[in-house]
C-alpha cells in the first residue's frame, strides 16, 4: 500500500559561526507520504541532497533525546514529529536550532548551560538515614510511593522544555524546567534523605522565576509535565520551609490580598513580598508608578460580588485540607 | 596530549559501570563518548533485567535457561558467574536510585520474559534502560573523572605489545586529540547498522569493535546476530518482548496463533532466535499479510493494563505506526537487535591485546553464546562493566607509563586529510546503503552458501569503493559527513567478519540458521569463532567453550 506523496517544502536554518557572520535558511524539497517524521526527512536531505547539512539524532524512537529541535516555531523532537499535520497548518516546514543556547553548526547547539543547571540541583540520591537502604536487599518501596515520582521518569533529558522556556531566556537564575522536575524526582524519593535541604536551597535559587506559562509541559515529548511539578515543588517548599523568599511570601500575600476586597491591593503586595526594605529598593519605580496610577496607593474597596470571592476561597481551603 | 590512567571509551551502561569501578580502584579515569552519556542506546533497552531473586526461582535455573539460550554456546564457567552476580547487581543499582516497578507488598515487580523458567525479569515500566542509566549517570557524577563527550575514537595505539593510549578527533571543534592510558576499555556497543532493519539506533556503528580489531583485537562469533522477532512494520522500532511477557500473542493473516505449531509448550515467549524463524516461516509460506508481516495482538490485556505496563510500546505505536494498541493489533516483522558476537574478552574484560579491556554489546565474553535470552543484556553492561573497570584499573596500577608519540597522530591526519582532498569520490551514504541492503537480503535470519557467498562479493566490491570514498564537507564543527565516511569504514569491517564467519559455520546454532545445514553438529561446531584482521582479510580460528555442569541436549520450547 503506496502512500501518496506530498510536497514538503523544508526551509532549514544553516549556519557555521566559525566561517559565516550570519544564519540563513535553505531551502528543500521533498516528496514525502504524511506520516514521515521530520528527522527521516532531514535525514533523506542528508542522504540525497546535501551531507553537509548537520544536526543531531540517535535513536529515533523518542528515547535518547538527542534530536529537539524547533518545528514551526515548536520545541520538539524531530523523530516523533510527522509532517502531514505541519504542513496542513503551515503549508511548510521551518527548522530552526534550539533557542536558549548558542549555536555550534546549523542545529547543534551548546548545551552546556542546560547539563550545569541540571547538575547543580544535585541529581543523585543522599541516602536516607532515618531509613537506610537495608543490607543486600532492595529498598522496600509501594506501588503508591512510585506513582508519587508521577511521569518524571519519564524525561530523556533532551531539553525542549529548556528550549521552550521564557523564564530561562530571562533570568540565568531559573534552572529550567527539566532541573526542577529532576528536583522534585529527588524530592519525593522515599529514599532520599536530603528533601529539606533540596527545598530550603531551591526557594533562593530560581523556584519562585517560574512564570506558570506551561510551554515546558506543552514542549515536553515525553509527557512529564514540568510546570506542574514546578508547582508541586513550591507547594512542598512552602509545606517544608515556610514562606522564607520573597517568591513564596509573594505567592501567599497574593492569595490573601484578593480575599481581602477581590481585588489587588498592590502597596499591601509589595510590603508583604519584600518588607520595608524591599519596598524602599523599589520606591523610584513605585513612585513613577503611582503618578499614571493614583489608585495604587489607595486601599482597594472590596469589589461587587465580594461574597461570592469568599466563598470560592472557602471551597479551596477545603479542598487543600482534603 | 592529555594524559589519563584508564580510559573508557563508550559511556552507556557498560562503560559508566567501567569508570565507577575504575575512579573507586583510584585511578585518574576519561571517559570519551561519541554522544552525552544519556544519549546512549543502553537507554533503548525497554523490557528488563534478569536477577532469579523471587521465592521460587534459583540462580541455577537462571544458569540453566541461559545456556539453554545460547545453544550450548555459551562458557559455562562465564554464565555461571554471571547469574550470581545477578542480585548484588540489581540491588546495588536500587541503591544507587533506579526506580524499578513495584509490586503490591514493596519488593520488585517481575515479569516472565522468552526462554525463561520463572518471571525473573525486573522492570521500570517499559523504559528500563533508560531508568538505569539515569541511576547510574547520577552515581557516577558524584565522582571525580574526566568525560570528552562527542569525541569519536579514531584508533587504538599498541606498542611493544600493549595499549598506549588513543586517538579522537573532537566534533565540536573537528580537532585530532591524543590521550595516553595505560589501559582502555571498549565499551561502545553494538554495529547493528551494518543491517538496514535495526532496532538499532543509528549511532551503533560498532567503531570500537572495527578499531580494537584493527589494533589486533580478536573478534569473537560475530555470526551470531540477534534478529527481534517484533519490531514496528516500517520503521524497525523495536516492541519489547515484555509485551508478549505480558500476555501479548501473535497471528497471522488467517487469525492463527501460529507459536503453537514452533514452541507448543511456552509458545509466543520461546527463545527469540525461534520466534523470529517462526514469524519468517509463516511469512514464506504464504501466512503472513500482504506486504509480509505478522500481528502482535494486546487487545485482550484491556487498557488499563496496556497502558501502565506498556507506557513506551503505546506511545510508539500511536506515533511511529498511527496503530493504538489497546484496540488495534500491532503490524510487526523481525529486525537485527543484538550482536552476540564482539571483541572476546575473558571473565574480567581482557582481550588478547595487553592493557585492552571491554564490556557490554561491544564484547563477547561469551555469556550469550549463539542466542541471547531477553534481561540478560541489561545484566551483562553492568556485570562485565564492572568486571572490565575493575581489570583496567588493576592493570593501570602496575604498568609502565604510557609511549605515546606526537607522530602517532600523523597517520590519522593523513587518512583524514585524504578524504576530503578527494575532488571526485564516492558518498559515504550511498556506500552504507549498499552494504545494508547486502546484510539484510543474504545475510538475515536464514542463510545459505549461495546467499552468503554473494553477499561476501558485494561487501568486498563496496569495500573497494570505500577506498575511494569522498568528504564534501569542508567545515570544521560537527562534519557529520565525515562521521558518516568514518562509521561505514568501521561496518564494512565487521558486515565482512561476519559474513566470513556464517559462511565457515556449516551448522545451524541458536541464531545462525543455515538452510543448507539445517542441524546444530556438535561433534564439529561446539566451538568459538575467532577472527583476527589480515592482509587477506578476516582470518579465522576456533577455540573451546568452557563446559562445567551442563551437556549440551535438543532446545525445545
Amino acid at each position: 500500500m503506496a502512500a501518496e506523496l506530498l510536497d514538503a517544502p523544508f526551509d532549514v536554518y544553516r549556519f557555521d559561526p566559525a566561517h559565516e557572520a550570519t544564519p540563513r535558511y535553505q531551502r528543500y524539497a521533498l516528496h514525502l507520504p504524511a506520516h514521515t517524521p521530520v528527522l527521516t526527512a532531514l535525514l533523506a536531505i542528508r542522504a540525497e541532497l546535501d551531507p553537509t547539512l548537520t544536526l543531531r539524532y540517535s535513536c529515533r524512537s523518542a528515547i535518547c533525546g538527542s534530536c529537539a529541535m524547533v518545528i514551526n516555531s515548536k520545541s520538539r523532537l524531530a523523530c516523533q514529529t510527522p509532517i502531514g499535520p505541519e504542513l496542513a497548518r503551515h503549508g511548510r516546514i521551518v527548522i530552526d536550532p534550539m533557542r536558549n543556547m548558542p549555536v555550534i553548526r546549523d542545529l547543534v547547539t551548546e548545551m552546556r548551560s542546560f547539563w550545569t543547571n541540571y547538575h547543580r540541583i544535585e541529581p543523585h540520591l543522599k541516602p536516607n538515614r532515618a531509613r537506610p537502604p537495608p543490607e543486600g536487599k532492595p529498598n522496600p518501596m509501594t506501588p503508591a510511593e512510585v506513582a508519587r515520582f508521577q511521569e518524571t521518569p519519564r524525561c530523556i533529558s533532551c531539553a525542549a522544555c529548556y528550549s521552550a522556556c521564557p523564564a530561562v531566556e530571562a533570568d540565568p537564575m531559573f534552572p529550567g524546567p527539566m532541573a526542577l522536575a529532576k528536583l522534585y524526582r529527588f524530592v519525593v524519593d522515599p529514599r532520599d534523605g536530603a528533601t529539606n535541604e533540596r527545598l530550603a536551597r531551591i526557594q533562593p535559587e530560581g523556584l519562585w522565576l517560574c512564570l506558570r506559562c506551561h510551554l515546558c509541559t506543552e514542549a515536553c515529548p515525553k509527557g512529564v509535565r514540568p510546570s506542574e511539578r514546578i508547582m508541586d515543588l513550591k507547594e512542598l517548599a512552602i509545606a517544608s520551609q515556610g514562606a522564607t523568599d520573597p517568591g513564596s511570601r509573594h505567592a501567599l500575600a497574593f492569595k490573601e490580598n484578593i480575599r481581602e476586597a477581590g481585588v489587588l491591593n498592590e502597596l499591601k503586595l509589595v510590603r508583604q513580598t519584600s518588607g520595608l526594605p524591599g519596598m524602599a529598593a523599589q520606591l523610584g519605580q513605585g513612585l513613577r508608578l503611582a503618578a499614571k496610577k493614583r489608585e495604587i496607593l489607595k486601599r482597594p474597596k472590596p469589589i461587587e460580588g465580594h461574597a461570592e470571592v469568599e466563598k470560592l476561597y472557602e471551597i479551596l481551603d477545603r479542598e487543600e485540607e482534603r | 596530549m592529555r594524559r589519563h590512567e584508564v580510559v573508557i571509551v563508550g559511556a552507556g551502561l557498560a562503560g559508566q559501570r567501567a569508570a565507577l569501578a575504575a575512579v573507586e580502584a583510584g585511578r585518574d579515569v576519561a571517559v570519551v563518548t561519541k554522544l552525552h552519556p544519556m544519549r546512549s542506546h543502553s537507554g533503548a533497552a525497554q523490557g528488563g533485567i534478569n536477577a532469579a531473586v523471587g521465592a521460587e526461582d534459583s540462580v541455577d535455573t537462571h544458569i540453566y535457561d541461559t545456556v539453554k539460550g545460547s545453544d550450548y554456546l555459551g562458557d559455562q564457567d562465564a554464565i555461571e558467574f554471571f547469574c550470581r552476580e545477578a542480585g548484588p547487581t540489581v540491588v546495588e543499582m536500587e541503591h544507587f536510585g533506579t526506580i524499578f516497578s513495584r509490586a503490591d507488598d514493596g519488593s520488585l515487580a517481575r515479569r516472565p520474559f522468552g526462554g525463561a523458567g520463572f518471571p525473573r525479569t525486573i522492570y521500570a515500566a517499559d523504559r528500563t534502560g533508560l531508568a538505569l542509566l539515569q541511576a547510574l549517570y547520577e552515581r557516577l557524577g558524584t565522582e571525580s573523572f574526566t568525560t570528552y563527550e562527542e569525541w569519536d575514537l579514531l584508533r587504538i595505539v599498541v606498542r611493544e605489545g600493549r595499549v598506549q593510549g588513543i586517538v579522537a578527533i573532537d566534533r565540536t571543534t573537528g580537532a585530532l586529540e591524543e590521550i595516553a592510558a595505560r589501559s582502555v576499555v571498549i565499551a561502545t556497543g553494538p554495529a547493528g547498522r551494518v543491517y538496514g532493519r535495526t532496532t538499532n539506533a543509528h549511532s551503533c556503528t560498532g567503531d570500537g569493535i572495527a578499531i580494537a580489531y584493527r589494533a589486533g583485537a580478536e573478534l569473537k562469533d560475530m555470526e551470531f546476530v540477534q534478529f527481534h522477532p517484533t519490531a514496528l512494520l516500517e520503521s524497525s522500532i523495536l516492541i519489547t518482548e515484555g509485551a508478549r511477557g505480558e500476555g501479548g500473542i501473535l497471528k497471522n493473516a488467517q487469525g492463527e496463533r501460529f507459536m503453537a505449531r514452533y514452541a507448543p509448550h511456552v509458545l509466543d515467549l520461546a527463545s527469540r532466535d525461534v520466534v523470529s524463524r517462526a514469524i519468517i516461516t509463516e511469512i514464506q509460506e504464504g501466512r503472513g499479510f500482504p506486504g509480509g508481516y505478522v500481528h502482535l495482538e494486546l487487545m485482550h490485556l484491556g487498557r488499563e493494563r496496556i497502558e501502565s505496563r506498556l507506557e513506551e510500546i503505546c506511545d510508539f505505536s500511536r506515533k511511529f505506526a498511527g496503530i493504538d494498541p489497546v484496540t488495534q493489533p500491532i503490524p510487526v516483522m523481525p529486525a537485527q537487535h543484538y550482536m552476540m558476537g564482539g571483541i572476546g574478552t575473558t571473565i574480567r574484560g581482557e582481550t588478547n591485546v595487553r592493557g585492552l579491556y571491554a564490556a557490554g554489546e561491544a564484547a563477547c565474553v561469551s555469556i550469550h553464546g549463539a542466542n541471547r535470552l531477553g534481561g540478560n543484556s541489561l545484566l551483562e553492561t553492568l556485570v562485565f562493566g564492572k568486571q572490565a573497570g575493575t581489570a583496567a584499573a588493576e592493570y593501570a596500577a602496575r604498568a609502565a607509563p604510557p609511549l605515546l608519540h606526537e607522530s602517532d597522530l600523523a597517520p590519522v591526519r593523513t587518512r583524514l586529510d585524504a578524504l576530503s582532498a578527494k575532488s571526485q569520490g564516492e558518498d559515504p551514504q550511498a556506500i552504507r546503503t549498499a552494504m545494508q541492503a547486502t546484510m539484510d537480503g543474504r545475510v538475515g535470519i536464514f542463510r545459505s552458501f549461495a546467499e552468503l557467498a554473494k553477499a561476501l562479493e558485494e561487501l568486498r566490491a563496496l569495500k573497494t569503493r570505500y577506498e575511494n570514498v569522498r568528504v564534501v564537507d569542508t567545515a570544521s564543527a560537527f562534519n557529520l559527513n565525515l562521521t558518516d565516511a568514518l562509521e561505514v569504514g568501521h561496518m564494512l569491517d565487521l558486515a565482512e567478519v561476519i559474513t566470513v564467519g556464517a559462511i565457515a559455520r556449516t551448522e545451524s546454532r541458536g541464531a545462525h540458521s543455515r538452510t543448507d545445514y539445517p542441524k546444530r553438529d556438535d561433534a564439529q561446531w561446539m566451538r568459538h569463532t575467532i577472527a583476527s584482521q589480515s592482509r587477506e582479510g578476516p582470518k579465522l580460528s576456533y577455540s573451546a567453550v568452557a563446559y562445567t555442569r551442563w551437556d549440551p541436549k535438543e532446545r525445545v520450547y
